[in-house]
């Protein structure tokens, strides 16, 4: 059962948005004189990519060339006073065949600031509020501030994006600065809506797997910035359980625990970014049938990107994910499973550029090598013999947003 | 008349190299601050920090990302580019935690909105400055 699919406007976030439409007319009257003149703003963007695959299928049908990668937002928010902010933003998102471009509330929250001075500032977000997770999974689907036309996928699955995009709940954040150091903690815990995409993940797209969350995720990020931000250290995690049902096994629940490490450095034109993930995969139940099914997924990229000119830039990017960590080519789960080892990795490389020509408009054009498949949706690549080990991916992008 | 054709090339000269490349943070006369360290000019700049002392709400001006003074501004006194500035507000922006400074297209304009605005915060390379808007020195 789709939560965030096929019912994207539920009840909670109707609740949200009434709730914050109503804030809206009452107080604005209130407090209008001592408000700063932009307190109400609104925000969008509109990108559209192409994606061209040699073998193998993602976003869409793209061996033929593909235009299914399409992301539209808006977004609103309001400024009570300094303390106190509302907002929300709608998103519809197509990536080939698993986001058809069904509205879906990214966040709808409401932000309170306990304390703020020139040193610290501490408060917290209510609502449905985006996972911070890593360096940018809080603004993934906004071409804007992504590293590139894809996420790199070693960290930010698209098959599974859903599993910690967005939390129902809440979140506290510290923000402490001191001379040249800076440190941002969050910390959330609520429910994570489940799709379709993370029940074809965590299990074989045969068994039909229906999931529930069971409890709340827990996570949050710490992040440490020196000299305003030119260097930059973050551990991010997120843990959730989910209980599950399939058409031909017991039930039973699968522990997810994700972790990133985050590094970045700025100097001058450069900037070079590293992120690791791991994440243990526990299947309990299941009648212990999916006990070896155990494993722990990791993943890394490295990424130089160099400002040539105010407008233009270059990014180099290599990734590799693992599909166990301890087997990181497959060659033991190939015997257990009767599939390639390629199933069970992938490593690319990835050339790009970058064309800012004004502050809302943005152009990108990438190419990568890639070996291996195991990025890519058991949605949109359902029968493994016709999946292709070496494979190349080329892909253009085009991003306004004001 | 010769040495009054001087003392206009000098004072030309004067203002040539005081407008050249300097930029100063300024702030709407009743802000009730003198200086600031280079580290709450960042919060401020990079939205993070949304009042004054005194609880007044910060109102943050900038000009264009392509304009000669923005430009300087981000790197002299923020020790950042301005592509790095603007995704560091997109970061923000779209994960609902932060809002945009207000935007002005030319320094006339920056300079009126900071005296005429309470909590202003922006930045000029000219000397002038009256009752109604302040320089501050950055620590």
């Amino acid at each position: 059962m789709s939560k965030y699919g096929k019912l994207p406007l539920n009840r909670a976030s109707t609740y949200y948005l009434i709730l914050l439409a109503s804030l809206l007319g009452t107080q604005q009257s209130a407090l209008a004189s001592k408000l700063p003149e932009n307190h109400f703003q609104i925000h969008g963007f509109l990108t559209q990519a192409y994606v061209k695959t040699t073998d193998n299928r993602f976003f869409g049908d793209s061996q033929d060339g593909s235009f299914d990668f399409r992301e539209i937002g808006a977004n609103a928010s309001y400024r009570f006073n300094p303390k106190l902010m509302a907002s929300a933003q709608l998103l519809s998102r197509v990536a080939g065949d698993m986001y058809n471009g069904s509205l879906t509330v990214d966040y709808a929250q409401l932000d309170y600031t306990f304390h703020m001075s020139e040193r610290a500032r501490y408060g917290a977000l209510l609502g449905r509020t985006k996972n911070p997770l890593g360096f940018y999974n809080d603004t993934r689907d906004v071409a804007a501030t992504r590293p590139g036309i894809f996420m790199p996928q070693a960290i930010y699955w698209d098959r599974v994006r859903n599993m910690v995009l967005s939390n129902d709940g809440v979140q506290f954040y510290a923000d402490n600065s001191n001379g040249l150091h800076r440190f941002s903690l969050q910390l959330l815990a609520g429910k994570t809506p489940i799709d379709e995409n993370v029940e074809k993940s965590y299990l074989d797209p045969s068994l039909n797997a229906s999931m529930d969350q069971d409890g709340v995720t827990t996570g949050g990020r710490l992040l440490y910035e020196w000299d305003g931000g030119r260097l930059r250290l973050a551990l991010s995690n997120a843990m959730l359980k989910l209980d599950s049902r399939t058409t031909i096994l017991p039930p039973g629940t699968i522990d997810i625990d994700y972790w990133v490490l985050s590094a970045q450095y700025n100097h001058g034109p450069w900037r070079l970014t590293a992120e690791y993930m791991e994440e243990p995969i526990d299947y309990q139940g299941f009648a212990n049938l999916l006990d070896s099914a155990d494993t722990t997924v990791d993943g890394y990229y490295l990424q130089g990107d160099y400002r040539l000119h105010s407008d233009w830039e270059l990014l180099l990017r290599y990734e590799q994910s693992h599909y166990d960590k301890d087997d990181r080519y497959g060659s033991k789960i190939s015997t257990i499973s009767g599939l390639p080892p390629f199933n069970f990795y992938s490593k690319l490389w990835t050339a790009g550029l970058l064309w800012e020509p004004t502050e809302q408009l943005m152009l990108r054009a990438e190419f990568s090598q890639v070996e291996g498949v195991i990025f890519l949706s058991n949605l949109e690549n359902p029968v493994p013999s016709e999946r292709v080990k070496d494979w190349n991916l080329f892909s253009l992008l085009i991003s306004y947003s004001f | 008349m010769k040495s009054a054709h001087r003392g206009i090339f000098f004072a030309l000269l004067l203002c040539l190299t005081n407008s050249s490349g300097a930029v100063d943070l300024v702030v709407n006369g009743n802000v009730p601050i003198e200086t600031l360290s280079r580290s709450t000019v960042r919060s401020v700049f990079s939205m993070r920090m949304t009042s004054w002392p005194d609880g007044v709400p910060i109102q943050v001006f900038v000009m264009g990302d392509k304009t000669r003074l923005h430009a300087s501004f981000s790197k002299e006194i923020l020790g950042v580019f301005p592509h790095q500035l603007r995704r560091a507000w997109n970061r923000q922006i779209f994960a609902g935690t932060g809002q945009a400074p207000a935007k002005v297209d030319t320094e006339q304009e920056m300079l009126d909105k900071v005296a005429t605005t309470p909590g202003a915060i922006g930045y000029t390379s000219e000397e002038l400055i009256n009752e109604q808007i302040r320089k501050i020195a950055v620590e």
